[in-house]
């Protein structure tokens, strides 16, 4: 019985999702095949990739809401410079400096200006959509380059390359959250701000890098959108920052900092992908999906409070 | 844990459903709007007649590509016979339109039409269309509001979103008419976004500008009836054409405080979708492009128009 809920308590979120997993497979016949989990998979891999950087802003006690205005920003302006003839490398590369530079311009405000990062990326979201509205003229960018497309369609050995990127991203963040000095700050930064700062670590640059890769993971997240849809518009990323968020919570991570990690933001964004991919599957109306969705966001937290209070 | 238990348990049972005959996938722009719920409405009628199973699916966010894509990914993993799609971006859906040709799916373009240059470019095979020609219903707009106006006046224009191809049509086809007189001046033209909200606050701005405004064209309803009521709060006297014939307008129609819309037939688009899906399915040739009708509905036809619209409820 001990056993038992200590495993509840330690692994309950790859339960509830083996659960929502088991539910799907059994209801759906179209759901169990290859073809669909690699959809899951792909279809899950943008907000994934985002969540590292959510993860990162989160661990240190802030939060980011402009990583969706920047995935539109980074996005037209990628399609923009594919269309003007700039070689495909570079015009990746600048796009995702572009989400970098967003990603600094928040960190430096927040860290060294001590605004509030609320406020800050709030500020950002709308700049960065404004931005990307202002770029083209509210217009999409459409005509990229076929080859571009091949940065989504590819696949290796079978596997989508989307689904390669992810666990390429997952793989680098791993390293930096757990083998790197970076990495432990974060989490000090966000367990204890005055103590950290008292042991003599650069709070303000440990916690301007973790906006940094933000910004960082959400211009590589619009390039790839940009691959995958080969189009670019700036009403993309729409409601990215939550679905992010949403995925680093799922994953146990505590808003306040500090506390969590990447693999719980692996497996939340596989949650929220897996619930949108079966309840389509399933033919539910898209109303009753934004319900479910929003219940089961809260009772993932709601059960890991449940779970710190005990423990 | 139990808790969650209970959800998912809900959830499976919220969605639980045999699966056997003909499916149609079927993708509206949203299901937040009365005109694609007439739509589907009425594709789901003639799909009961016929005995064949819709499986309908909307984006959550109006004008999303990513969305629509990933449903078009789903029902193509789930094998549907056909996919009818009011596609949220003319040039955006063109890579999984590739999957669906390559897994041998047939595609009915329905409302708002796919870029024919960009599907030709990517070398895929023509998509039939079913909808009504934009810019022929813009025009008829065109034309009552110079009637209206007795060719004099200024007038604004609120347009739809940024790079779909109604959108476009649409303000050019009453452009184009308006234009041709020189005692029609049109002084502002913004994009509200296809939103009541929108329409509302960038009405209230153009009123700020243009104090001698005599007519808006909304290309929607839903931006008509925002500016309806920015209109009526500035106490002014302005003539709103909308389009699209949604109830909230005919009902302004009735009242009199929209002059008239223009009705497009979404219920033909939804019926005429399924028939050619089967059509497709049945080996029979269909032919690429259908038009279905545009009419102006005004305070003499809105009775009428209502009518047959209780139809498809």
């Amino acid at each position: 019985m001990k056993k038992m809920i200590f495993i509840l308590r330690n692994y309950g979120m790859f339960i509830g999702f083996g659960l929502i997993f088991l539910i799907f497979s059994l209801s759906s016949e179209y759901f169990l095949d290859v073809y669909n989990l690699m959809n899951i998979l792909v279809q899950s891999s943008l907000i994934a990739i985002i969540a590292v950087g959510q993860t990162f802003v989160i661990l240190t006690g802030g939060i980011d809401l402009s990583v969706g205005s920047i995935v539109a920003l980074t996005s037209v302006g990628s399609g923009l410079m594919l269309v003007s003839g700039v070689p495909i490398p570079v015009a990746i590369l600048l796009g995702i400096l572009i989400g970098v530079g967003a990603g600094v311009v928040n960190g430096i405000t927040i860290a060294y200006g001590k605004v509030p990062a609320f406020i800050v990326t709030l500020g950002m979201m709308s700049i960065a959509r404004g931005g990307a509205l202002a770029l083209n003229n509210g217009k999409p960018v459409s005509g990229l380059p076929f080859e571009f497309e091949t940065i989504a369609s590819a696949e290796l050995f079978g596997v989508p390359i989307f689904v390669i990127y992810m666990l390429i991203i997952f793989a680098i963040g791993f390293f930096i959250l757990y083998k790197t000095r970076l990495g432990r700050h974060i989490f000090a930064i966000g367990g204890n701000r005055e103590a950290t700062k008292l042991s003599g670590i650069n709070v303000p640059f440990n916690e301007m890098m973790a906006y940094a890769i933000s910004g960082l993971l959400a211009g590589l997240g619009g390039v790839l959108l940009t691959a995958r849809l080969n189009y670019a518009t700036p009403l993309s990323g729409n409601a990215y920052e939550l679905d992010t968020i949403a995925a680093v919570v799922i994953g146990g991570t505590s808003l306040a900092g500090g506390e969590g990690g990447l693999v719980g933001t692996l497996i939340g964004a596989l949650l929220l992908g897996t619930l949108r991919n079966g309840l389509t599957l399933l033919n539910v109306v898209s109303y009753y999906q934004q319900i479910i969705i929003g219940a089961v966001i809260i009772l993932a937290v709601f059960y890991d409070r449940m779970k710190t209070k005990k423990g | 844990m139990k808790k969650v238990l209970l959800t998912v348990l809900l959830v499976a049972l919220i969605g639980a459903v045999v699966f056997a005959k003909t499916t149609i996938g079927f993708i509206p722009m949203t299901l937040s709007n009365e005109y694609f719920i007439t739509m589907v409405n009425a594709a789901q009628q003639e799909a009961d007649k016929l005995g064949v199973e819709l499986i309908v699916q909307a984006g959550q966010r109006h004008g999303s590509a990513e969305e629509q894509m990933q449903i078009m990914e789903n029902m193509i993993t789930r094998r549907v016979d056909a996919i009818c799609i009011v596609p949220s971006s003319s040039q955006g859906l063109i890579p999984v339109l590739r999957k669906a040709e390559k897994a041998g799916i047939p595609v009915i373009n329905l409302d708002t039409k796919f870029d024919a240059e960009a599907i030709k470019a990517a070398g895929l095979k023509p998509i039939p269309f079913i909808g009504t020609d934009n810019y022929y219903g813009a025009q008829i707009a065109g034309w009552f509001a110079l009637s209206l106006l007795g060719a004099e006046g200024e007038v604004a224009i609120l347009t739809g979103v940024a790079g779909q191809q109604n959108a476009a049509d649409r303000r050019n086809g009453f452009y184009d008419i308006v234009s041709e007189y020189d005692g029609i001046k049109v002084v502002a033209e913004q994009t509200a976004n296809w939103e009541v909200e929108q329409g509302y606050n960038v009405t209230q701005n153009i009123l700020q500008a243009n104090p001698g405004l005599d007519l808006i064209f909304a290309s929607n309803d839903n931006m008509g009836l925002g500016a309806r009521k920015a209109v009526e709060e500035a106490k002014k006297d302005i003539t709103v054409i909308g389009y699209d014939a949604v109830p909230a307008a005919l009902d302004a129609v009735k009242m009199g405080t929209f002059a008239g819309t223009i009705a497009q037939f979404p219920a033909e688009m939804g019926i005429k979708g399924v028939q050619a899906a089967l059509d497709i399915k049945a080996g029979k040739e269909v032919p690429t492009n259908i038009q279905t009708a545009s009419k102006l509905i005004y305070m003499a036809n809105v009775d009428w128009f209502i009518d047959y619209l209780s139809d498809f409820e």
